[in-house]
């Protein structure tokens, strides 16, 4: 046994948002969701989570906004955003304030596996899953 | 003529001289003069005959002149016994008795002065007269020229044949033959003009003048309208074998003289058996000629003939009168009353009658020439049979005026929407003759229906527009669902393909992707609405309902851009009738203006105050306030204007169909600049009436 990981959901829409949860689990994981940025700061302690998944568009605190702020709180949490936004130079933007993956939706369950795999593993070790790294 | 007796007695006279009389000096003065002047030989054979003497007896100077001065005395014994004091005293002075015109006999006070020669001998007789009032008809019109006879000798020999003809018809049968107008214009122009006096020619010479209608046939000259009088007394006149007794007739007016009255007679002397003499009394009503009116009514009717507005003149007075005794009896609802008597609309369609069309109806109608259209009305009603009814009502309820369109069918089964006008008599005018003018508004009708057709279309091209404007943040929208379709679906999978699967997960994400699926469905259907032209359908809405659909599209705009927003909506509000995709256009399209404000502008604040309201008194409204930079003063006027944009990259017709659409619904747009800063839209539109219980 172990200790299962922790993956935050930062997600506005509902449907998107209860979707993830489901495949996280299904892999295996803990998760925790939040249909906004600033809820999610507000429930994130040092360690709380392993992995942070963000959609870039939402009210309030956008997903690019939100990975600032945890970059400039000293945070190493990987992050992977997830968004329906295809233009490049939000990508840019996004890997700039660090995130360890940009996928688009819809999603490929296998590409979301591989980008967490790789993330966790770089991250702290604590990956246990059925996948394999990112190369 | 002679009378040797009174010759011989002349001969003894001795030369008078004295009163001013005609003489080849100066005749003008005697022409002018108020007093009867007659000049005759010593055989009686009158040689002058001034205006005044036209106006005492009825004669004309071309009538009277050539003449025995004996034939107009009433009692044809011009005694012998004034003619040998009038010779021997070179002077005389009476009373006696004359035959006028007309017919009657005139009581005239005269004087007479025997002219001589040089020589001593008696030349001639100059006449003053004066009517002593006790005759019956005297004209004494202070305005001579008014009254002046026109008077006319015509030659009939070049009708001989004609008139011998006549002469041997019996009189029952005669009145037949004029009737036949060939006959009429046959004899008019077989007779020729010898001479006319200047009245004669200055009322029908038109511009021939006096000279130049001599020799002329009369036809060419009398007035069309009295032609069958004209022609029936020289016929008259001439085959009459007992003498010259004047026939007179009173013809219809022909537009220049008042009650005219024409006499006919026949020269008496041998010489001048063929000869025909016409007098024409009347007073003028003014003093143009009788060509001059018919020109200038010429002149008219070629105006109207040729006007590029289809005209009909249309006969009611029947209907009128029916009318008005309807009224009499108390009928004050006519439309009630043909609801119960229908068939007074049929009888109006045949008793009103066109009596006469000009050249653009004909084409316009479809004939091929006027007597095609004088007809009763009913075949122009014949495409929109209520026009009839209404037409009558309007008439029956005092209107001036109607105008309506109207769909005539042509003589040619041709249908055209046709605009009609027509004035109405006013009551006492009983003469009801009607003018409809028609226009021909097919094409203008089809034009307009293009234009609606190119507005709905440019309404069309300004919703793709704003669909395009809108392209990400509705591919964001449908993207969100499909996307948690998919990962619902791979998750499932994922359950299905372990050792055990876990059913109960599978059932539930299955729910999900359903759900998700229909939420995909619903945003597509949205936005098809949207991009599809469909025709504007009315319904009964919630104006806040609408306002939070068009939310949705502009949601993530508002989202990603970080703009703040702020719905206050009226939760009292009144429902409104309205198209929903149209007003959700509005909408939007106002959204996408203040999101691209609030983008361009640099300010720290970034909000959208959106407020719906219900005033309470009818009228529902929308108000947009962004923190944008407002509208500049020089643009608030033509803000709305088709093709103004301030965006480089917009349509400029978005702003313009707003308008269009709220108008269309009955409201009102206005663009101001808030007091705080920033544009506010503000749209109102008319309450739904409650529906009656």
């Amino acid at each position: 046994m172990f200790d299962p990981l922790t993956i935050a959901i930062v997600d506005d829409d509902d449907a998107m948002r209860e979707a993830l949860s489901e495949l996280l689990q299904v892999f295996g994981f803990t998760c925790r969701a939040f249909d906004r940025a600033e809820s999610f700061l507000s429930a994130h302690g040092s360690g709380s989570f392993d992995c942070l998944i963000t959609d870039i568009r939402m009210p309030g605190i956008g997903g690019l906004e939100l990975l600032r702020r945890l970059r400039s709180a000293g945070s190493t949490m990987p992050v992977i955003v997830v968004t329906s936004y295809t233009d490049p130079a939000v990508r840019e933007r996004a890997m700039d304030c660090g995130a360890r993956a940009y996928l688009t939706k819809p999603l490929a369950d296998e590409i979301l596996l591989h980008s967490l795999e790789s993330a966790l593993g770089e991250g702290g070790g604590r990956f246990d899953g059925d996948g394999q790294p990112n190369g | 003529m002679g009378n040797p007796m009174v010759e011989s007695a002349a001969r003894h006279l001795s030369h008078t001289r004295g009163d001013a009389a005609p003489g080849s000096s100066d005749p003008e003065l005697a022409d002018h003069a108020s007093e009867s002047i007659i000049v005759f030989d010593l055989a009686g054979k009158i040689r002058y005959w001034n205006p005044a003497s036209e106006r005492l007896y009825g004669w004309t100077a071309i009538g009277a002149v050539g003449r025995n001065i004996e034939d107009l005395y009433s009692n044809e014994a011009f005694h012998s016994k004034d003619w040998r004091s009038l010779l021997q005293e070179g002077r005389w002075q009476g009373v006696i008795r004359r035959r006028t015109s007309w017919g009657g006999h005139i009581t005239v006070a005269v004087r007479q002065i025997v002219r001589c020669n040089p020589e001593g001998q008696p030349r001639d007789v100059v006449e003053y007269g004066a009517s002593d009032g006790t005759g019956a008809g005297t004209l004494q019109d202070p305005a001579p020229h008014r009254l002046a006879a026109a008077s006319w000798e015509l030659d009939t020999s070049g009708a001989r044949s004609l008139l011998e003809a006549i002469s041997l018809t019996p009189r029952q049968a005669m009145s037949e033959r004029l009737e036949q107008p060939d006959w009429t214009d046959q004899l008019l122009a077989h007779t020729r003009i010898v001479d006319v006096n200047e009245r004669a020619a200055h009322l029908v010479g038109a511009y021939a003048g006096r000279a130049r209608m001599i020799g002329q046939a009369v036809r060419t000259f009398w007035p069309p309208e009295s032609r069958g009088v004209l022609a029936e007394l020289i016929a008259d006149v001439a085959t009459d074998r007992l003498g010259d007794m004047p026939r007179t007739r009173r013809p219809a007016s022909d537009g220049i003289l008042r009650d005219p009255i024409v006499t006919v007679w026949r020269g008496k002397a041998l010489e001048r058996s063929h000869t025909v003499f016409v007098a024409v009394n009347g007073e003028a009503d003014d003093d143009r000629s009788f060509w001059y009116l018919r020109a200038s009514e010429q002149r008219y009717r070629n105006l109207i003939h040729h006007l590029p507005t289809a005209l009909l003149q249309v006969d009611a007075s029947r209907i009128g009168l029916v009318l008005a005794e309807l009224k009499d009896s108390g009928v004050r609802d006519l439309n009630a009353y043909i609801d119960t008597h229908p068939e007074l609309v049929d009888f109006a369609n045949n008793v009103v009658r066109i009596t006469e069309v000009n050249q653009k109806a004909v084409t316009l109608l479809g004939g091929a020439a006027p007597a095609d259209l004088i007809r009763p009305i009913s075949f122009l009603f014949a495409a929109s049979p209520d026009m009839a009814r209404r037409v009558m009502v309007a008439r029956f309820e005092g209107k001036r005026n109607f105008a309506e369109i109207l769909k005539v069918r042509t003589l040619g089964g041709e249908t055209l929407d046709v605009q009609l006008s027509a004035t109405f008599p006013a009551p006492p005018e009983m003469l009801d003759r009607t003018l409809i003018a028609l226009e021909d508004v097919t094409e203008t009708l089809r034009t307009e229906r293009r234009l609606r057709q190119l507005e709905a279309d440019f309404a069309h091209a300004a919703r793709i527009s704003t669909l395009g404007e809108l392209a990400t943040s509705i591919a964001h929208e449908v993207n969100q669902p499909l996307s948690a379709i998919v990962t619902n679906g791979e998750t499932s999978l994922r359950w299905l393909t372990r050792d055990i699967p876990n059913l109960a997960k599978v059932e539930q994400l299955t729910a999900r992707i359903v759900a998700s699926a229909r939420r995909a469905s619903e945003i597509i259907h949205r936005l098809r609405a949207m991009a599809v032209r469909d025709a504007p359908e009315r319904t009964t809405l919630h104006l806040n309902e609408v306002v939070e659909e068009a939310l949705l599209f502009v949601r993530h705009d508002l989202e990603a851009r970080s703009i703040e927003l702020s719905l206050k909506p009226d939760a009292g509000l009144s429902p409104i009738v309205a198209d929903r995709v149209q007003l959700q256009q509005v909408i939007v399209n106002l959204l996408v203006n203040s999101i691209q404000a609030i983008s361009n502008g640099d300010r720290a604040v970034r909000k959208l105050d959106i407020v719906t309201r219900d005033d309470g008194a009818g009228s529902v409204s929308f108000a947009i306030h962004d923190s944008g930079p407002g509208i500049a003063d020089e643009d608030l006027d033509r803000i709305f204007d088709s093709f103004f944009s301030t965006k480089s990259a917009g349509m400029g017709i978005g702003l313009t169909i707003c308008k269009s659409i709220v108008t269309s619904h009955g409201g009102s747009i206005v663009a101001s600049n808030h007091p705080d800063g920033g544009a506010q839209f503000e749209f109102a539109l008319p309450a739904a009436l409650p529906e009656a219980a």
